[in-house]
């Protein structure tokens, strides 16, 4: 038992740095002995850090043969090191979870003597798991970059959901940072999984980015060239083979934000860049956490950027739930998020004569496009339209932020906000700050930042100041 | 004017309604053990006559809708005092806006109700993950909650399907109730047992692990404590493995 005790100790803290910890995306009866998945997830528990916890999220092994600079386990750096057995890790995932403790697994691995060798043993556990315990529960399982493809597609029929690591916004940083990856080997496998997907006409996409899209249909996709018609048909009967699902929960992705000199724009066009090609459900970020002390890397009394992270979120759903494109939110002039405004203030203030819209009329595209107003609240103002028109005090029962809402609507033509439409007197009125004291930082931002002006390094050690809820 | 006193059942709250719009309006409407001190208003006493009970269930389904009458169970489970004043408001307005009543996002008492079955069944869904099973001698799970609202029937469909080769036990501490389980059939009756203290041999070890693991995977440099608690609110915790 002690045993058991370090192993989980070592292989947990090794595995906490991988963001994603969502069950959502599956939705499956329990067809064996014990567990079923939830369409929207279940979180078991939170952390002292806040984060969910709600698969059993370890690493089977932290002996690596890599040297990744950012990375806890890189082979240079003297920590303890410890493997699991696939046996001890499936009965340590079916105790936990017949307990509730956790919706399923999460299984990562450091490479231990090779990419084939470590997707063999994950593949072993996951294989224990399903059939000797007939676990029909969550299984979120790493793809090992430069894994035999055949192996990716078996852990692929065992796992709900896959996840490949881009590590870093760019090439360019990953080169530095990771000289043992390549962007190859780790696209290789993102298109592999999204190829199968749509074979298996299981690929879904991210949020409500293709909505109305058939994304299974070939023609609609540029990732696979154009197919006769017996190809189709010989595809056809290869899915009525296929009883197993493959991925249901499809692919993610995550990189990390802050170890390395990318923008803001470069990291969120990285992303839309990702949902567009490989459909993948989501792609995470990850505030560089100091734990080396290589010269490639920010120092190790830096704080973790966890406002800049905050925002990236942000932007990240108005790209999958919102109809916004990277191009939308950023320019050249302006390749930062603004740190004190939520990004959809920022686009609207910076789109000002799109504004006011009018509540009683316009599209539901529109309202969403509006600051203050989420999905819910959208999707509440289109049904009660229908019935009865919608009043000004009505907007606040309906979930709408009138805070800051008022200055980018009008309801039944009367407008709510300040006099000015100048978008500097709204950022202002927004922030509670008079006029005569503007913040200069962002005066000086938005002609200083293609030159390396980034806003985030004069605020991040100020992370709570800046989040109150813009 | 009239208070109602029922007898804390759901047919009971339906009978009250059909007293409501046939015997006289309610002033008020309470459960009989809320109801110690004789009140100044007429008090009539609502027997639950199933025959009644029965009219004004399929009056809300067939009149307002389905969806309305789900709504209106859900939050009959609230814990909330004064549900029963707040589910005659919407039903009464249901009655006049018909089945497009839900759409009337912006009226107040359309608005309350939301929010009150959004409790319920946001306490049930935070249940599925925060409940907290013991492997008793015997191979059978326990758990003790003491949820605001009586979700018990609303953790029936998750965990009869995730359990179904295991026999389980939710027992409610505040309603002194529990839902009991094996191979998918359920019943949910009162349970007074006050100690259940067999556990397995290896039930100590499990909850050790899982509390290594809970410390484990927390990141120093991201500590915060009112975020946690904002998600997994304080009253959860002691019947939480990892919070003792």
């Amino acid at each position: 038992m002690k045993d058991i005790y370090e192993k989980l100790k070592i292989l947990a803290e090794s595995a906490k740095y991988d963001v994603s910890c969502s069950t959502s995306g599956s939705e499956r009866k329990n067809s064996g002995k014990i567990g079923n998945t939830v369409g929207a997830g279940i979180c078991h528990s939170w952390s002292a850090d806040g984060r969910c916890i709600s698969l059993l999220k370890v690493l089977f092994t932290n002996n690596c043969v890599y040297d990744c600079q950012y990375c806890v386990n890189r082979k240079s750096v003297d920590v303890q090191r410890a493997s699991f057995e696939p046996e001890e890790l499936a009965r340590l995932t079916i105790e936990f979870y017949r307990r509730n403790y956790i919706e399923g697994l999460f299984l990562s691995s450091a490479v231990e003597v090779s990419p084939d060798y470590t997707a063999e043993r994950i593949l072993k556990a996951l294989r224990i798991l399903r059939r000797d315990y007939d676990f029909s529960g969550y299984i979120h399982a790493k793809i090992i970059p430069g894994a035999d493809p055949r192996l990716v597609e078996l852990i692929g029929l065992e796992a709900d959901r896959l996840s490949i690591n881009i590590e870093m916004p760019t090439e360019k940083s990953l080169k530095l940072l990771a000289p043992q990856k390549t962007t190859k080997s780790i696209f290789a496998p993102m298109k592999q999984i999204t190829d199968t997907l749509i074979e298996r006409n299981a690929l879904k996409g991210p949020g409500t980015m293709f909505k109305g899209l058939e994304l299974n249909e070939k023609a609609n996709n540029y990732l696979l060239p154009a197919e006769t018609n017996a190809t189709r048909n010989s595809l056809t009967v290869k899915r009525h083979k296929s009883k197993e699902k493959f991925a249901p929960a499809g692919q993610t992705t995550q990189m990390i934000i802050g170890a390395s000199g990318e923008c803001d724009m470069q990291i969120m066009k990285t992303s839309e860049s990702l949902y567009k090609t490989f459909k993948m459900k989501r792609v995470y970020f990850s505030a560089y956490i100091p734990i080396s002390n290589s010269p490639l890397l920010p120092d190790a009394f830096s704080a973790p950027p966890l406002a800049r992270e905050h925002r990236l979120y942000q932007a990240d759903w108005l790209l999958r739930f919102y109809g916004f494109t990277a191009d939308e939110m950023f320019d050249e002039k302006n390749p930062f998020l603004d740190p004190y405004l939520d990004p959809k203030v920022t686009w609207a203030l910076r789109n000002i004569e799109r504004f006011p819209i009018e509540i009683n009329k316009a599209s539901f595209e529109d309202i969403l496009r509006i600051p203050g107003i989420g999905t819910t609240s959208a999707l509440r103002i289109v049904r009660q339209r229908r019935v009865r028109a919608i009043k000004y005090e009505d907007l606040k029962r309906m979930g709408v932020v009138l805070k800051r809402a008022k200055y980018f609507i009008t309801c039944s033509g009367k407008y709510y906000g300040i006099k000015s439409m100048a978008p500097d007197t709204i950022r202002n009125d927004l922030l509670g700050i008079g006029n005569e004291h503007q913040i200069s930082m962002f005066e000086e931002s938005s002609t200083q930042l293609t030159h390396g002006g980034n806003p985030w390094d004069n605020v991040g050690k100020r992370n709570k100041d800046i989040i109150r809820g813009n | 004017m009239t208070e109602y006193i029922y007898d804390a059942t759901f047919e009971g709250f339906l009978c009250c309604v059909h007293a409501h719009y046939y015997s006289g309006k309610a002033s008020n409407i309470l459960p009989a053990e809320d109801c110690l001190q004789a009140s100044l208003l007429r008090t009539v006493e609502i027997k639950t006559d199933e025959e009644k009970a029965d009219i004004v269930y399929r009056a809300i389904e067939q009149k307002i809708s389905p969806f309305d009458l789900r709504r209106v169970y859900r939050i009959f489970l609230s814990g909330e005092k004064g549900k029963e004043m707040q589910l005659l408001e919407y039903i009464r307005l249901g009655f006049i806006k018909g089945k497009s009543i839900s759409s009337y996002h912006g009226n107040p008492t359309v608005r309350n109700a939301e929010l009150l079955e959004k409790k319920v069944t946001m306490e049930a869904h935070r249940l599925n993950g925060l409940i907290r099973f013991s492997v008793l001698e015997g191979e059978v799970l326990y758990a003790r909650i003491e949820p605001d609202n009586n979700v018990l029937e609303l953790l029936v469909p998750h965990f009869a399907d995730r359990f179904k080769s295991s026999p389980f036990i939710i027992h409610d501490l505040r309603r002194k109730r529990a839902l009991i389980a094996e191979s998918g059939q359920w019943y949910i009756s009162n349970f007074a047992i006050e100690d259940v203290e067999c556990f397995a041999e290896t039930e100590i070890e499990y909850r050790q692990l899982w509390k290594n693991y809970f410390d484990s995977i927390a990141i120093k440099e991201r500590t915060n404590p009112r975020c946690q608690k904002n998600f997994m609110p304080v009253r959860y915790w002691k019947h939480l493995t990892e919070m003792q």
